[in-house]
């Protein structure tokens, strides 16, 4: 058995895989050298052999887009945007079970963390007192929320759910790249990826035991009735949703299915006497808890953006009456800005009194003056990103950048330097990954794994693996052409299968076997046994 | 009409429900075994040995090692000499329909024979081995489009009453069948024994495809409990046992001119009565005892059903063979 071998050199496929020398790949050790928890999986992708992989992954794509599991891609200039399906590299990632412990410890540190310095920020401010996070900084945040000063949530949780995003830096160190804590998306294909793996590929299981995700729906679903005001009622449970056109869509439709919980848009909720109400066909219905996939911009015209039509008038006064419980609390995208990200490991010093377990990535923050100096003369190898956009949108990357680009990006910074921040290049690890003709090559990831925050904070084992499709790009968000990859947690005793027999230490019961009914044949024969007599 | 047609078209009836919820359980079965311990209670775990216990087929003893996956996919699908195995059933049907093909639509001959065709010319073992899925969901497809055709281009007379009637034996018995598996024996079990076993009545809900109509109806959480009294009791749901009754029911009634003095008729509606009373009572401790007790009234029934429609010949096979 080839995963008996602490680090087989394998013949086929594999063997031509060649790690990128400058960055560390989490399957191979070196050319054709799978690491040990990887043995097995290089096997059998040789044993499946280049043809089969690539015909089953157009396979996927056709299944996909049957499926509906796709994205829209904004058009060029304006454009009329295009359906495409989500794309599934169908070589996984796997992450030892070591390994993920210690992320999943540092992730619920962190967000504990972001968590506390939210209801900081909107009530005692006792961070800034002590002088660690500046108060300048924190209101000039454009999703700073005065709205929401001293309204405390239920159980004081803001961060329902989060996606922090986490990279694998050359040393093989796990660091938090971005945290997510306003409506972080793509648990969706987390679940779609795992599913579509195991009806397409369940040859690549053999010789593991991957921790199952399938129960997402049921943990948030959970932590929303946790949270929710709805005395000894059952709590009613929505997905708020702007509308089918949003690109995110199917994840909304997807998680309100799971759930079994209505999806619903603004015109479907309504505010009574600061309750929030849902129209239905028997008249109103109360609503105790929603999971909103819209921005605090558009939430309630009356508090904020007045010309949104996506809002709910009268939502905020339920909110703040305590009626109805929004996840994620208004607000929290003070917590989730890139230069507050800078202060996070004294966050968690601050609030928990520990040492951060997941690092961060060096960051300077461009309204200081010696700092931005600092950066405007490296700027070649620097990432600059804006503060306050998600998605990878006015990503700045120096190591790729023109003369031309180079010199734009500094005159933005000069002129409004606290939108920006700089960061140092993390050379993200790498996977190997499927390309055209089925050959393996090594593909840029990070890691977005998704936390709840209900009772306790639970983390789904692995998370959304995006990968950056093309060779040597670092640009790993879908809507710029990025793809994504199925994440294997192992279990903690280790990639060996245990037999599975949870139900034969007692007796199941003996039924009688299935009965068949067969008149011609059954007279036919006893007839010709008659004759043969 | 002929009681050796109506015995035909009953059969058509419970091979094809019998087939496709095999497919459905194996489908469902095979993708969570495939990964590891769920990180929650609540997660999804049922043994391939429960499968060989559902279809009443021989289970290895204490002593030798349990059914391998490969093994009991191959067994309950490959198979032809079983009555359990899915490509029995499609070959049986497919068989029953081209007895019948005068009475029901030439549509729906169409669809089976398709079916048993495209199993036959496949590679089905390699098939199996690639990957269950597409099989599964070929049969699943195929099933679905017999009775979508039976209900757009058959005549609904007495023939299409036995027909039903065969697919609602089937469907209710299957399930009840997969109850059996999963229930604590005695009910009430606590630790880790009742979390096993409530994760098996999570699988049940993948592997008869009620996940999303449960979570639609119910606020509880999947546990054995509610699970369990979901599908026995839920009307709403097309495949719960009181669903299955009552249309079982509707069709014999339907089947039979002089329904009011019929043996299996007068059964069902007592059953379907004793459910609705039921329903309020039963509690964790009493499901075991209530599913197996059902399951004896179906099994009498049936006999019924073959005594009043079928010329009184008990042509049970395991009567016959034994």
């Amino acid at each position: 058995m080839a995963r008996m071998e602490p680090s087989g050199v394998m013949t086929g496929t594999c063997a031509e895989y060649e790690p990128y020398a400058e960055s560390i790949d989490e399957l191979f050790a070196g050319r054709g050298a799978a690491r040990p928890h990887a043995t097995a999986l290089a096997g059998t992708l040789d044993r499946l052999g280049r043809l089969q992989l690539a015909a089953t992954s157009r396979r996927r794509e056709a299944i996909f887009m049957q499926q509906g599991i796709t994205f829209e891609i904004p058009g060029a200039d304006g454009g009329p945007s295009s359906e495409r399906p989500f794309p599934l590299d169908l070589v996984p990632r796997i992450i030892p079970a070591d390994e993920w412990t210690t992320i999943k410890r540092g992730l619920a540190q962190r967000i504990r963390a972001l968590n506390a310095f939210v209801d900081d920020v909107y009530h005692a401010r006792e961070i800034v007192r002590e002088g660690i996070v500046p108060w300048p900084l924190v209101v000039s945040r454009s999703h700073f929320a005065r709205a929401v000063h001293g309204v405390r949530p239920p159980g004081g949780i803001y961060c329902h759910v989060s996606g922090c995003d986490l990279v694998r830096d050359a040393d093989g160190s796990w660091k938090v790249l971005e945290d997510n804590v306003r409506t972080p998306s793509g648990i969706s294909y987390v679940l779609e990826n795992r599913l579509a793996m195991t009806r397409l590929v369940p040859e690549l299981f053999a010789g593991y035991r991957v921790r199952p995700v399938d129960h997402y729906p049921a943990v948030l679903l959970a932590a929303l009735r946790h949270v929710a005001p709805s005395g000894s009622r059952t709590p009613t449970v929505v997905v708020w949703t702007p509308g089918p056109a949003n690109s995110a869509y199917f994840e909304h439709a997807f998680l309100a299915r799971q759930m079994g919980v209505e999806l619903v848009e603004a015109s479907d909720l309504v505010v009574r006497d600061d309750v929030c109400y849902m129209r239905t066909t028997e008249g109103l219905a109360r609503v105790d808890a929603v999971y909103r996939r819209i921005d605090d911009a558009f939430i309630d015209p009356l508090e904020f953006r007045p010309d949104s039509l996506l809002g709910v008038p009268g939502l905020m006064r339920a909110y703040r009456a305590g009626t109805v419980a929004i996840a994620n609390a208004i607000g929290t995208g003070v917590a989730d800005d890139k230069a507050v990200y800078r202060y996070v490991p004294e966050m968690i010093r601050f609030y928990l009194g520990e040492e951060p377990i997941l690092g961060n990535v060096e960051t300077y923050l461009l309204d200081d003056p010696e700092q931005r100096a600092y950066v405007v003369s490296r700027i070649d190898s620097l990432v600059v990103k804006p503060t306050d956009e998600s998605g990878g949108k006015g990503v700045f990357i120096g190591p790729k950048a023109n003369e031309q680009e180079i010199q734009a990006q500094v005159e933005l910074i000069e002129r409004e330097p606290s939108r920006w921040i700089a960061q140092e290049v993390v050379q993200l690890s790498t996977v190997p990954s499927l390309v055209g003709n089925g050959e393996l090559e090594p593909r840029h990831v990070d890691l977005r794994p998704f936390a709840v925050f209900g009772e306790d904070i639970r983390i789904v084992p692995g998370g959304l693996t995006r990968v950056a499709l093309q060779r040597g790009s670092m640009i790993v968000n879908s809507s710029r052409g990025g793809g994504s990859k199925d994440t294997w947690v192992l279990q903690e005793d280790g990639a060996e299968p245990e037999p599975l027999r949870p139900t034969t230490q007692h007796e199941l019961p003996t039924m009688r076997g299935l009965s068949q009914g067969d008149w011609h044949s059954q007279i036919q024969q006893q007839q010709q046994e008659q004759r043969r007599r | 009409m002929l009681a050796r047609i109506a015995y035909e078209l009953f059969w058509i009836g419970r091979y094809c429900a019998r087939a496709e919820h095999t497919a459905r359980v194996l489908d469902g079965v095979f993708r969570v075994n495939l990964q590891g311990r769920p990180d929650d209670p609540a997660g999804v775990n049922l043994s391939w040995e429960s499968l060989l216990a559902m279809a009443g087929a021989k289970r290895s003893n204490g002593d030798s090692p349990p059914a391998s996956g490969g093994t009991v996919i191959r067994q309950l699908t490959l198979d032809p000499s079983s009555p359990a195995s899915v490509v029995a059933c499609v070959t049986r049907a497919r068989s029953g329909c081209h007895t019948v093909r005068d009475v029901i639509s030439a549509e729906m001959w169409e669809a089976l024979n398709t079916l048993h065709l495209e199993l036959r010319d496949t590679d089905l073992a390699a098939a199996l081995q690639a990957g269950p899925h597409s099989v599964y969901a070929l049969i699943k497809e195929r099933c679905a489009l017999f009775w979508g055709l039976a209900e757009q281009t058959m005549l609904r007379d007495q023939a299409r009453a036995f027909l039903d009637a065969g697919r609602q034996l089937e469907a209710a018995d299957m399930v009840l069948r997969m109850l059996r598996v999963a229930l604590p024996p005695e009910g009430g079990e606590e630790g880790e024994r009742a979390a096993v076993h409530d994760g098996q009545a999570f699988a049940l809900l993948h592997a008869v495809g009620g996940f999303q109509a449960f979570r639609r109806s119910s606020a509880a959480p999947p546990h054995v409990f509610p699970v369990a009294t979901f599908l026995l009791f839920q009307h709403e749901y097309p495949h719960s046992i009181a669903a299955s009754v009552a249309a079982l029911h509707a069709s014999l009634r339907a089947a039979d001119p002089r329904s009011h003095d019929s043996a299996p008729v007068l059964r069902l509606r007592r059953l379907t009565a004793d459910l609705e009373f039921r329903r309020g009572s039963v509690d964790a401790s009493g499901l075991a005892a209530l599913v197996s007790q059902i399951q004896g009234e179906l099994e009498l029934t049936d006999r019924d059903i073959a005594t009043r429609y079928f010329a009184g010949a008990d042509l049970r096979p395991h009567v016959l063979t034994a």
